[in-house]
């Protein structure tokens, strides 16, 4: 049973027929804890006509995760719906619908988030449904059930379509108490429902944001500064006005008091020249006839080179963090051995498929924008301040993206195509080329892992040190609350150096990032001490880690925090048991060949991998044969997505240990396209095992869990059949002739 | 500039367009065929693959003035409604994630059947590896060919 309080709302809907609409806390489920949060109605959440059609409206941004198929079978299984009916509405930004678990699509929360408001919502229309069959039937709703859209009455068995009943259960008063199903008893969460965009997709006719044509609509193309931060200081036109079809030409530049409303990071804009044609080739081809002088600022002495050294200097220059027991103590101990070692992680690109693009039409009072984007309220913010209107005036709809993986929280393009539509007063597309893609990428941070470990002469490792060196402020390690592994010594330090790119938020952020040092390390420790890696782990999380006397903690850390750390161990432990039992670890392999395992949790997903690799001469020097993948995240909602999600990331990752780590030279990166930014291709795509471990549990996120594993796993593997330890990626095969 | 005229899925088109578009932002920008997609833009990932007279091209290396007299399919004319042995086979299996770069996905593999209906896993390789899929749908693009090649064969 579940409280219903005054969750949800019903009123009937116009033409006839139920119209729910909900009431929930902010905060729906992950962040409970806080307490004072405000409930958000979102008007005719689901609503069902007189014809038996059931709409669903859905907040998230479908960007290739399922989302907007994997939702609204969670509510037609509750609601007891014929999946055929259910169609689903994509809504454009709402304020309604803008609370953050409605409103923003990452962190590979859709599901978790609003997995019990969608439920209560099905339940209850299903409940009202029943109650007005049950009303028209004399009977106790006791005797009735509904199933495929129908109440069906199992004493006459007589049946009754959903159509038929939602005016009269729009007059019904809302249950006081609904019963959720059981999982035994769903009817589609656990099956492969297949994906709505499916049709769409393989007839062309699936339409993302560059897809998007509006009359009279014309054609920009930006030629931004190639340095971070940098300005426009003169640019010579002649040219590029010269190309017919170019209409007009201006720049890009924000002045500092609207630079100061716009939000720092993912309202950040580069300064660059405007060129509006009519076509997108024409802008193209425009941009580069260009002559542009440029104030690259501080960013334009900087590169990669400098970063790095930067950032070896800061290891004397961090700041302590946390420490749990002595590691002094266990450090001043000549009698133990000191293991030091350093890993590094660079900048890695999105390289999204579909080019960043948006299109917007300035009215003078109002301003609409198409864009994908994970987070349409915050560019309907974000372009309501550029432009002074109100948020009311400004309309985002959003598009399906080619992928986002992060990178679509940033609002630069929405921005620049407010911005160039106010100045020509006509609708406009602004696309990037994949090379201004590439180059004004937001990229994933840089990390490096300064590692030290203490070690007894009778093996046992008893302090770890880290000190993490990140372009964030942010490292999983460096704060005591990310550590599962119980060494009875424990010290973090962390310093932040500035970035010299634009950042942002990449497929598993920093568990991608920090996972590569930690889980390198403990495989380097366990063949230290002479101990199986998956064995280690499980010696290693035996024990919780001492965090501390409560007495410190605030209340939420004691009330929410720390119980939820608790289950992410229990999670880390049976997956490691599962791999135990089921014998996935213990394979021999022959000369050459060899294996590595990593495990990591993403929020409550916890994703352990075994690579497999064999040494050979291609540019990296080895090649992934097969990944297994032992996911614990609850309940899967949609196997075929849920695997396609743990197959995409590895990939994904797999594409950063190969080919990552951008260059940058005088500010500048080095990257541009596909042919000098290599990704993974089906050719060199491993052999891919995904093993869910059976949950009835509250369904976990799967987008992002399926990354940070791989790239340590694969690192290990290495080792295993080079013995060779490699602590950077990406792998060139030259590192194997040289150490 | 340049007057031009093209057959794109059986319908001849006229149009005036700088000569050294390529045919890829014709289709998209003129024709408004906005199936087949913008990845890179030199012929590296695959997003605009269209037939011409049959074979596999990269559109957005094709400038609209050297194509004379050539019969161009796009993904919009893979098939009326989507039921082309590939599409359906793409259906069944569920590849598409984002769906981006599932066009270009289509047009290659249909060329390959067409080419070597029962291809082996080199040659699924060998054709497909020209096309980028960020998403990662590898795996089921390749047990979707496998699924058309085996309907072609019964
Ligand atoms: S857009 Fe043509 S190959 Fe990439
Ligand atoms: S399905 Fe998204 S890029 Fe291939």
């Amino acid at each position: 049973m579940t409280s219903r309080r005054n969750f949800i709302k019903v009123s009937g809907l116009a033409g006839g027929g139920l119209a729910i609409s909900l009431a929930v806390p902010k905060y729906a489920r992950t962040m409970a804890f806080k307490p004072g949060d405000r409930e958000i109605t979102m008007n005719n959440f689901l609503t069902i006509d007189t014809g038996g059609n059931i709409t669903a409206i859905l907040t998230k941004h479908e960007m290739g995760q399922g989302t907007g198929t994997s939702v609204p079978t969670i509510l037609a299984d509750e609601l007891g719906a014929d999946w055929s009916k259910v169609k689903i509405k994509r809504s454009d930004y709402n304020p309604v619908y803008s609370w953050r678990e409605m409103g923003t699509t990452g962190g590979s929360g859709s599901i978790e988030r609003i997995w019990n408001a969608i439920r209560n919502a099905g339940a209850t229309a299903r409940e009202m449904m029943k109650q007005a069959a049950a009303q028209q039937w004399g009977v106790d709703t006791m005797v009735v059930k509904a199933e495929n859209s129908f109440v069906i009455n199992l004493i006459t068995k007589e049946r009754l379509e959903f159509g038929q009943l939602a005016e009269a259960a729009s007059k019904l008063p809302v249950p006081e108490k609904v019963v959720l199903k059981k999982p035994k008893d769903y009817v589609y969460i656990g099956t492969s429902v297949k994906n709505r965009i499916t049709p769409e997709v393989v007839a062309g006719k699936a339409n993302y944001g560059i897809d998007m044509d509006i009359p009279s609509m014309v054609y920009a193309a930006i030629k931004r500064c190639p340095v971070f931060n940098g300005k426009v200081v003169t640019y010579d036109d002649t040219e590029a006005r010269g190309l017919k079809g170019v209409l007009d030409i201006f720049p890009l530049t924000l002045s500092e008091d609207v630079k100061k409303t716009l939000h720092p990071k993912i309202g950040y804009v580069d300064e660059g020249v405007v060129v509006v044609a009519d076509s997108t080739w024409t802008a193209f081809k425009a941009t580069k006839l260009l002559k542009i002088t440029w104030d690259q600022g501080a960013n334009g002495s900087r590169s990669t080179t400098s970063l790095e050294n930067e950032m070896k200097a800061a290891k004397d220059a961090v700041s302590f963090k946390f420490e749990m027991g002595d590691f002094e103590q266990v450090l001043n101990d000549r009698n133990n051995e000191i293991l030091e070692v350093e890993y590094n992680n660079p900048h890695h690109p999105h390289a999204l498929m579909e080019p960043i693009n948006a299109t917007a039409h300035f009215t003078g009072e109002a301003c609409e924008v198409w864009v994908g984007t994970q987070d349409a309220a915050q560019t309907n913010a974000e372009v309501a301040k550029l432009l002074g209107l109100p948020r009311e005036n400004v309309t985002v709809h959003v598009l399906n993206s080619g992928g986002s993986f992060g990178r679509r929280y940033h609002m630069d393009s929405s921005i620049e195509a407010a911005f160039i539509s106010r100045k020509i007063n006509k609708p406009v597309k602004v696309t990037w080329t994949r090379e201004d893609e590439m180059m004004h990428d937001h990229f994933q941070h840089c990390l490096r892992n300064y590692l030290t470990a203490v070690i007894t002469p009778d093996k046992r490792v008893v302090g770890v040190q880290n000190k993490a060196i990140c372009t964030v402020d942010y490292a999983i390690w460096s704060e005591k609350w990310d550590h599962y592994y119980a060494f009875p010594n424990i010290r973090g330090y962390r310093a932040h150096v500035p970035t010299l790119v634009q950042q942002g938020a990449w497929r598993s952020v920093g568990e991608h990032s920090g996972s590569l040092g930690k889980e390198c390390f403990i495989d380097e420790l366990a063949h230290k001490t002479g101990k199986d890696p998956i064995d280690y782990r499980i010696e290693l999380l035996g024990n919780e880690v001492d965090w501390g006397d409560p007495k410190d903690f605030p209340n939420w850390v004691i009330n929410y925090f720390l119980p939820r750390k608790k289950i992410i161990r229990q999670r880390y432990l049976d997956t490691l048991e599962y791999i135990r039992m089921h014998n996935l670890w213990k394979k021999e392999m022959p000369y050459g060949r060899g294996k590595g395992f990593a495990i990591a949790n993403f929020g409550d997903t916890i994703c352990a991998q075994i690579a497999e690799v064999t040494m050979d001469d291609s540019e990296c020097g080895f090649s992934v044969d097969k990944v297994t993948a032992v996911v614990y995240c609850g309940m899967v909602v949609n196997p075929h997505f849920g695997r396609g999600q743990i197959e995409g990331a590895i990939i994904w990752a797999l594409s950063a240990v190969k080919y990552g780590g951008i260059t940058v030279e005088n500010g500048v990166v080095q990257r541009t396209n596909f042919d000098n930014n290599k990704v993974v291709r089906m050719d060199e795509t491993p052999e891919i095992e995904v093993i869910f471990i059976e949950s009835d549990e509250e369904p976990c996120g799967l987008g992002e869990p399926g990354t940070p594993a791989l790239a340590p796993a694969v690192l290990n593997a290495i080792f295993d059949a080079s013995g060779k330890r490699i602590r950077e990626i990406p792998v060139r095969k030259e590192i194997f002739q040289s150490a | 500039m340049g007057k031009y005229s093209l057959t794109v899925n059986k319908k001849t088109h006229t149009f005036e367009v700088a000569s050294d578009t390529p045919l890829l932002w014709v289709l998209r920008d003129t024709l408004k065929l906005y199936g087949t997609k913008y990845g890179c833009g030199i012929g590296q990932c695959g997003a605009c693959t269209v037939h011409i007279d049959g074979l596999p091209y990269r559109s957005c290396c094709i400038p609209i003035e050297s194509i004379k007299d050539q019969s161009i399919v796009t993904i919009e004319g893979l098939s009326e409604n989507g039921t082309h042995t590939v599409q359906l086979a793409w259906q069944v299996v569920d590849v598409p994630q984002c769906g981006y770069c599932q066009s270009g996905q289509i047009m290659t593999a249909a060329a390959l059947l067409d080419r070597i209906p029962q291809p082996t896993e080199a040659d699924i390789n060998r054709a497909m590896k020209g096309n980028i899929c960020r998403c990662g749908t590898y795996v089921r693009i390749k047990e979707a060919i496998k699924l058309a090649a085996k309907n072609i064969s019964s």
